[in-house]
């Protein structure tokens, strides 16, 4: 169980990250390193907050009822302050795009979905998730 | 940020417990049951991050020197993206929840599956996606020029039409694609079939959020002249709460017409055609109620 779900981790997280890297090194040597920097940092939390849902979701459904539901909350409020660093790094640093850095906080979700509309399109590529 | 993080929370919360219930049926199955509940969980998450975007801008922008305009404006977009992230998240619970449920049923088909719901619940994204278009031409419009009386009611209002219409759109969404992706565990090979009549029923199901939209643009853009009476403020905001408030019905109810006829054409696909002009007709008898909704807001606007 756990090895599957770090596997979809992994193949999410990584294809993120590198499509990051990839637009985020074309960007800065096109001389638009804000927008590049921002991209990448976006996607390093958006990478992080995917590894962390996964790796909690286990001890969510091993524990009693109240330890997971307390636990759930807090872990939650941890995700999305988390989530917020990038953005407040956009806003008060001048090196850091803006819109590249809320691009980059949706790249794992903009993978998962873009993988779905391939395999929808293209039902011959389609495989096992 | 709050009223963003409530959808999320039950979406979330609702795909935890189906999974449970696939686990109870499936056990040997957990490894791909926690993939399907993990990845729609993301997608669900996606509305409150929308949310949580739009309040670090509030938060940490330098909004010092605007006008009482800009104040109600900046009030406007928070509402617009609290209430509008609401629907979409709880609505991308749903199919997430079915695709678990689903693939305790037929393992066999997890890609498909996987792929059908991920579709489902990327169309429900699109109602917050409108109420965070709406947040930011509120956030980043310069309304110096503008009449503080009445258009403070003007951006207030289009903010609470474009964040209250997206709640029912995103819930019926979500309730067609949970439809869709119990329908493709059920009969695998009508895959083609309920994901085009699931796209259908989406699309239509998104209409009173459209419709909110556009009336939060018109409040936006059109000019007022300046008055010292409160009457005309008043119809502004009213027209704002009428268009939003207006628009969860017949989201959430258009979003049951078409799930009906998304689970039964995967039952019995011989008869899709006969389903879905059953399916539609009842969709724009649910579509009406928005239409009285606009229909009053547009004469708040432009006749009082």
């Amino acid at each position: 169980m756990i090895a599957s779900i770090r596997e979809t981790q992994k193949k999410y997280c990584s294809r993120a990250m590198a499509i990051a890297i990839f637009v985020g090194l074309a960007f800065i040597m096109a001389g638009q390193k804000g927008i590049g920097k921002g991209l990448i940092l976006g996607t390093l939390f958006s990478v992080l907050n995917f590894i962390l849902m996964g790796e909690m979701l286990p001890f969510k459904m091993n524990a009693s009822r109240t330890r997971a539901s307390v636990f759930s909350l807090v872990f939650i409020l941890f995700r999305y302050g988390l989530m917020a660093i990038p953005l407040i790094l956009a806003l008060k640093l001048e090196q850091f795009n803006l819109p590249a850095a809320v691009a980059g906080i949706f790249l794992v979700q903009i993978t998962i979905l873009g993988e779905s509309l391939i395999n929808f399109i293209l039902p011959n590529r389609r495989n096992q998730l | 940020m709050g009223f963003g993080a409530i959808g999320a929370a039950v979406g979330e919360g609702y795909t935890a417990a189906q999974a449970n219930a696939a686990l109870s049926r499936d056990p040997e199955n957990a490894g791909g049951i926690f993939k399907s509940m993990l990845v729609g969980q993301a997608i669900a998450e996606s509305a409150s991050i929308f949310a949580l975007v739009v309040a670090m801008i509030l938060l940490f922008s330098d909004f010092s020197n605007g006008s009482y305009v800009t104040v109600a404006a900046l009030f406007g977009a928070g509402l617009a993206m609290g209430f509008g992230a609401i629907g979409s998240g709880v609505g991308s619970g749903f199919p997430a929840g079915a695709a678990c449920v689903g693939l305790a049923r037929q393992p066999a088909i997890s890609g498909k599956l996987t792929t059908n719901m991920l579709i489902g619940s990327a169309v429900c994204q699109t109602p917050s996606i409108f109420a965070m278009v709406t947040a930011f031409i509120l956030l980043f419009s310069d309304f110096s020029q503008s009449p503080v009386n009445p258009t403070w009611a003007a951006v207030l209002g289009a903010g609470l039409a474009s964040g209250l219409g997206a709640i029912g759109s995103g819930i019926g969404g979500g309730s067609v694609a949970e439809a869709s992706s119990e329908g493709v565990a059920r009969q695998p090979g009508a895959l083609t079939t309920v994901t085009n009549v699931m796209l259908l029923g989406q699309a239509i199901t998104q209409t009173p959020a459209i419709l909110a939209l556009l009336v939060s643009f018109i409040l936006i853009f059109k000019s007022y002249p300046a008055t010292g009476a409160i009457a005309p403020a008043m119809a502004l905001l009213a027209s704002g709460l009428c268009m939003g408030i207006g628009a969860i019905g017949p989201g959430i109810g258009e979003g049951i017409a078409s799930s009906g006829g998304v689970r039964w054409i995967a039952r019995n696909s011989s008869i899709a055609g006969d389903l879905t002009r059953t399916m539609l007709v009842g969709m724009a008898v649910a579509e009406s109620t928005a239409i009285y909704s606009m229909v009053i807001a547009l004469v708040l606007i432009f006749v009082v």
